[in-house]
Parts: structure tokens; sequence; C-alpha cells
């Protein structure tokens, strides 16, 4: 999952960067509003963290830019001030969810979680579909209760396919939301992973290939999908 | 209370009016009085020199033969009398006016020297007759000597002088009644016309208080345009430093708090053994800073400013909370009363019903019920069906300032900062049991204040 942080102090930048990427992000950073607007609208994220006291571009002048635009990813904000004048208007202007500072580690990566899989649909942290359930919370798969054992990608893989279900997902997308953006995009890699899910899924198979185009997670897991 | 200007000038000026009126009311009747008395003297004399070339001697008898210089002396009782005394205060003539014997000359006319006139200027207690006396050395007086001092007394009627007296006094009293009633509605339109710019100037002010005008109008007279632009270059002034006060407080805000995230996050790597002690420190640190900050951000009660519009804001709070809370179906129930408004900066009240609302929102199983009542002040009730705050720690949630690290985290820092708030706005919050079964936030502030 690709997220995106607006903050223009660096060492909470970095930080935060650290953080989302051990709780399995692919992280893009911006130091300003400008900046962010640009990252915003040129890529496809699945969250942003956004802060409200920023150059240049203000956080709230940025969410609006942003929802303006029609990108539609949560955006949790983050206030030093904490003013309720300051969460309204953030709100107002299309943030989903605020946090002040100074704030727990844990708590900002619990609440974007719930962002990523509100924004997908899924009303816990355990989006389940069928015989599958993954814990976004433990980073856990259980297939009809039993834990399975997944890499972080296998993990990563899965997760953004069930964020998007029924939709085609190309291998770049996964690909830009799996890696760094300067990774070499390698589509024999995403196959890899593909198939080794598939495996450990057996044998229900809720990715299927679309040919040419990518792979739809569905949630009919009678026969077997393309190769 | 004091009392108004217009009172003070009206009481003056009708002190002073009445005061010179009266005086010079009585000067003006004294002098008619007396103008009075040296007129009817003056015909007296004129009636005592007529008499004294009438005057005949026959017969060692003295008399005045018809017709009387003056036809009122023949006439009985007809107001106007005289007698002629000899040197022996011996009766020697009265006039046929003189009908009876208790109207006589006067005793004291015996020590007049001749050639003295004497008046007797108040008339005559027991019969009320003005007199006058002259006594003359009188060569054929009629008896043996030849020679000898006559007296002349003429008596007057007081009466119709005393009318014309009346009469005079009747109108100027009612002269000065008149003048001193036309100068005080004079003085009362000149009061308010000169009050009025100032009527004026508590009606602007009135409209800035209410947010209605950004400053006074410039149509002041001269005695006032100095105040006028006084009051603006301080409400101006207010403005402004209330507005750079709270920059400072959240430039500072923004300085202390990152750097205090930054900390937090970095002591993760840090291993258990100091970790422990400095996170304690931190959260002391972070919980001192955040309370003082929200404290010293507050601007209290403002001197000039919009109403604030209590229902409007619980509206804009309730649709950020309801996104921030998407992941919850909580069933809210608003009723308050319209309009709903308090006195006060926005940010303020803003940060009070946040704070209330968020607790709520932050506790509740299912549902919000947030009502209100306007009575004398504004009461608006939070309340929620979550687990409840109970009795014995409800003080310790609400005051905070003294022990700013031992309330549990979470356990509301709002609160504590909302008791505050409501306290520099003279108001009030209690904490109670709710129906719905969690806890029930009772606010009580002081509503948007009536100017008179």
């Amino acid at each position: 999952m690709r997220i995106l942080i607006v903050e223009d102090e660096a060492e909470l930048q970095r930080q935060l960067r650290d953080k989302l990427k051990s709780g399995g992000f692919v992280v893009d950073t911006a130091e300003d509003g400008e900046e962010g607007l640009y990252y915003g609208r040129e890529y496809d994220y699945e969250a942003a963290v956004v802060d409200l006291g920023l150059p240049k571009l203000g956080g709230i002048d940025l969410i609006r830019r942003l929802r303006e635009d029609d990108r539609r990813f949560p955006i949790l904000i983050l206030t030093a001030r904490g003013h309720w004048q300051d969460k309204v208007e953030g709100l107002e202007a299309g943030a989903d969810d605020y946090l002040t500072k100074p704030f727990q580690m844990e708590e900002l990566l619990a609440r974007i979680n719930a962002l990523v899989r509100r924004a997908a649909g899924y009303a816990s942290p355990v989006m389940s579909s069928g015989p599958i359930a993954l814990d976004t919370a433990k980073k856990e798969l259980r297939l009809n209760d039993d834990p399975v054992e997944l890499t972080a990608y296998e993990y990563r893989v899965l997760e953004y396919l069930m964020l998007n279900p029924g939709r085609v997902v190309s291998k770049a997308e996964l690909t830009d939301h799996l890696y760094e953006q300067d990774f070499e995009r390698d589509s024999n890699v995403i196959e890899v992973f593909v198939g080794r899910l598939r495996k450990k899924l057996d044998p229900h198979n809720p990715i299927r290939t679309v040919r040419g185009q990518g792979y739809r997670f569905t949630e009919e897991y009678a026969g077997e999908g393309g190769g | 209370m004091r009392a108004g200007i217009q009172a003070r000038l009206l009481l003056t000026t009708t002190l002073v009016l009445g005061t010179s009126l009266t005086l010079a009311g009585l000067v003006l009747d004294r002098s008619v009085r007396l103008s009075t008395l040296s007129g009817a003297e003056e015909q007296l004399r004129l009636v005592i020199y007529s008499l004294m070339g009438a005057v005949e001697t026959a017969d060692a008898r003295l008399g005045v033969p018809d017709p009387l210089p003056e036809p009122r002396l023949r006439q009985a009782e007809s107001g106007l009398y005289a007698w002629i005394t000899g040197a022996d205060g011996s009766l020697r003539w009265r006039s046929p006016s003189v009908v009876t014997g208790d109207v006589g000359p006067p005793a004291m006319a015996g020590s007049l020297e001749p050639g003295e006139f004497r008046f007797l200027d108040e008339p005559d207690a027991q019969n009320g007759l003005l007199r006058l006396a002259y006594a003359v050395i009188w060569e054929d007086a009629g008896d043996r000597s030849g020679e000898s001092v006559l007296t002349f007394h003429v008596a007057a009627d007081w009466t119709p002088f005393r009318a014309t007296i009346q009469s005079f006094r009747r109108n100027l009293y009612v002269g000065i009644a008149l003048v001193t009633a036309l100068f005080v509605v004079a003085q009362v339109l000149a009061v308010r016309w000169g009050l009025r710019p100032l009527r004026t100037m508590a009606q602007e002010v009135r409209e800035m208080e209410e947010g209605r005008r950004q400053r006074l109008s410039e149509a002041y007279p001269v005695e006032l345009t100095g105040l006028a632009q006084n009051l603006d270059r301080f409400v101006a002034h207010e403005e402004r430093s209330r507005s750079r006060y709270r920059k400072a407080m959240e430039d500072l805000a923004h300085s202390l708090k990152t750097p205090l995230a930054v900390i937090r996050n970095a002591l993760e790597r840090v291993p258990e053994d100091p970790r422990t002690l400095l996170t304690e420190q931190l959260d002391r640190m972070q919980s001192t800073v955040t309370h003082q900050l929200s404290r010293a951000s507050v601007t209290g009660p403002v001197i000039v400013g919009r109403p604030v519009d209590v229902g409007g804001l619980v509206d804009r709070l309730l649709r950020a909370l309801t996104i921030a809370y998407r992941d919850r179906p909580i069933d809210v129930e608003v009723d308050l009363p319209q309009p709903c408004r308090v006195r006060g900066d926005e940010r303020d009240i803003m940060e009070i019903l946040g704070n209330l609302l968020e607790n709520a929102f932050k506790y509740t199983r299912s549902r919000v019920r947030i009502g209100g009542a306007v009575d004398g002040g504004l009461t608006l009730t939070v309340e929620d069906d979550g687990p409840g705050i109970p009795a014995e720690v409800r003080r310790a949630v609400l005051d905070r300032g003294t022990r700013a690290d031992e309330v549990q985290q979470g356990q509301g820092i709002g609160l504590s900062v909302v008791a505050e708030l409501v306290e520099l706005y003279h108001g009030a919050l209690r904490i109670e049991e709710s129906g719905l079964g969690g806890a029930r936030l009772v606010l009580t502030l002081p509503v948007a204040r009536q100017t008179s």
C-alpha cells in the first residue's frame, strides 16, 4: 500500500516514514504543501498523512485542492495546535480523521489502517471474504480460522487486492503500491507472488487473472481461474 | 444610580431660573408698592393744597364753602376724608364725607412743625386709611389771636390702591410662571439636542458589541471626536493584541509539540531501562504543555463581537465528528432551542463544544443526546450511553490544573480544559449520570448579555 506523508519537520517526517514502512506501507514524503499537491495529483495512494501547518501551501488548502481534483484516498490530518477550528476546517475540506501532536505512533498506524480499510468498505480491522480473513492489525491471514504464514510481500499483494475487491488491478499498479518509486519494475516478480499466494489459499482461489490487464479479487471461490 | 446628565442640567437651570425670577418678582413687587404709595401721597397733597385754597373764615368760624374742591369730600363714606385742626388740636372743620365719629384726625398731627408734611405710608390698621398731614401758619384763623397754626389732615381709603397692587402682582406672577415654564421646556429640548450625539454613540457602541458595526461613525461634534477616536483605537488595539497573543501561543504550541512528538517516537528505540522513566517524564511535559497552552490561548469573554451561534457550531462539529467516527454507527439526537446564542469568542466556544462532543463520541456505545434550554443562561446537556464517569473521579476529571499528570490519559484532558474555559466565561460544568446509561455533562453559560 502506498502512502503519502506531507510534513515539514524533517525528524518527524523521518520517524513517520520509518514507522509506516515497518507497518507495511510504501511511503512517499513531501516537505511542503506544493510538493504534497504534486505527489497527490501524480500518484495513486491508499492514504495520506497531512500536517496542517505546512509552508507554501497550507494543509487545509492542500486537502481542498486534492479533493477538487477528485483524489479520494483517505487523509489523516496532524495538528500541533489541536484547535477544534483546525480540526473542523480540515474535516470540512475533505480530511477523514485527525490526530493532535504529540501523538503515539501506534495510534497513528492504527488510525491509518482503519482509514484504508474503511475506504475499501470493511467495517472491522479484519477484512474477511468467505473463508479468507486478513487481520490488518496483526498482519495475519486466516483460512477457515487456521493461520497461514505469509511473507511481507505476499501479505501486501493480498491486502491490496482485498482493498480493491471486484476491480481489475494491473501488475503495474500492484508494483506501484508495493515498492518504492525507484524500484525496477519487473512484472515477473508480481506473478511469482500471486502464484505463491494462490498455493497458500488453495483450494480457494479468489484471485482471478484477467488476461492482458491484471488481477481481480473475487468472492466466487469455485473453480480455477486462468494461469 | 447617579443622576443623569439631563437631570443634572435641568435641575440646575430650574433652580437658578426659579431663584432669579422670584428675586426679580420681589423687587418689582416692592417698587410697584412704593410707587403706588408715592402716587397716593401726591394725590393727598393735591387735596390739601386745594383745601388750603378754598378755606374761608367768617365769624371766627373756619369753613370750606361749596363747591368743595374735591367732590368725594362731600359724599358720605366716599373714601376721601379731610379735617382741619387748630394749634390746640381742636377740630376746626371736617369734610362732609366724614360721617361717623370713629374716623378722626390722628393725634400725632399735633407735633408737626409749621410747613412740615407727614405721610403715614402704612395704612391705618384700624380702618385702612392712608394719611397725610400738613401744618401751616394761618393769618386769619378765626380765633382771637389772629394768627394761628392750622393742621390740614387728609385720609384716603387704601383699598383701591391695594387692588391696583394686587392686580399688578397677579400679572407679575403669572408672567414669571409662564417665562419659567418656557425656559424649562427650551432647556429640555436643548439638553436633548445637546446629548443626542452621546445617545448615538451609545447606540453605535452597542452595535459594535453585537458585531454589527466595525467602528464608530465620523459624524460627532468636536467635543466627542476625541472620545470616539480613542474608543475606536481601543477596540482595534484590543483586537490586534488578542490576535497577536493567539498567534504567539500557536507558534509556541507548534514549536513545543512537534519536538515532543519527535522525542516520543525516538524513545521507542531506547532500551527499556531509561525508557520507562523518560516516557513518564515526557507524558508529564506533554500533558502540561497541552493543558497550559489550550488554557492560555483562550480569549475569554470579549467586549466586542457577534453573539456566537451555539446551534450552528454544534451542527458543524457534529458533521465533522461524524466523519471522524464514521466507523461506529452513532445515533445522535439534537434538541436545541432557537436561537441559541452566547456572547464570547467563537473559537473559545468551539473548543468548549468540541471537547464536550468529542468526549461523548469517544465513550459512547451507540447514542449521543444533545439538549439545551435558554433560561436566564444557556444550559447545554451532552449525554451518552457509554460507561459514564464514576462519582469519585468526577472532581479529578474536571480539576486538572493542580494535578496535571495524575489523571489517566484519555480520561478527557478535554473535560478539564472545558471546565476552565467555562469558568472564564462565568459558567459551570457538571458531571451527572445520564438516563441513557453513560455520562451526562451539563454546561451552563451566561446568555448573550442584554444591552439596555
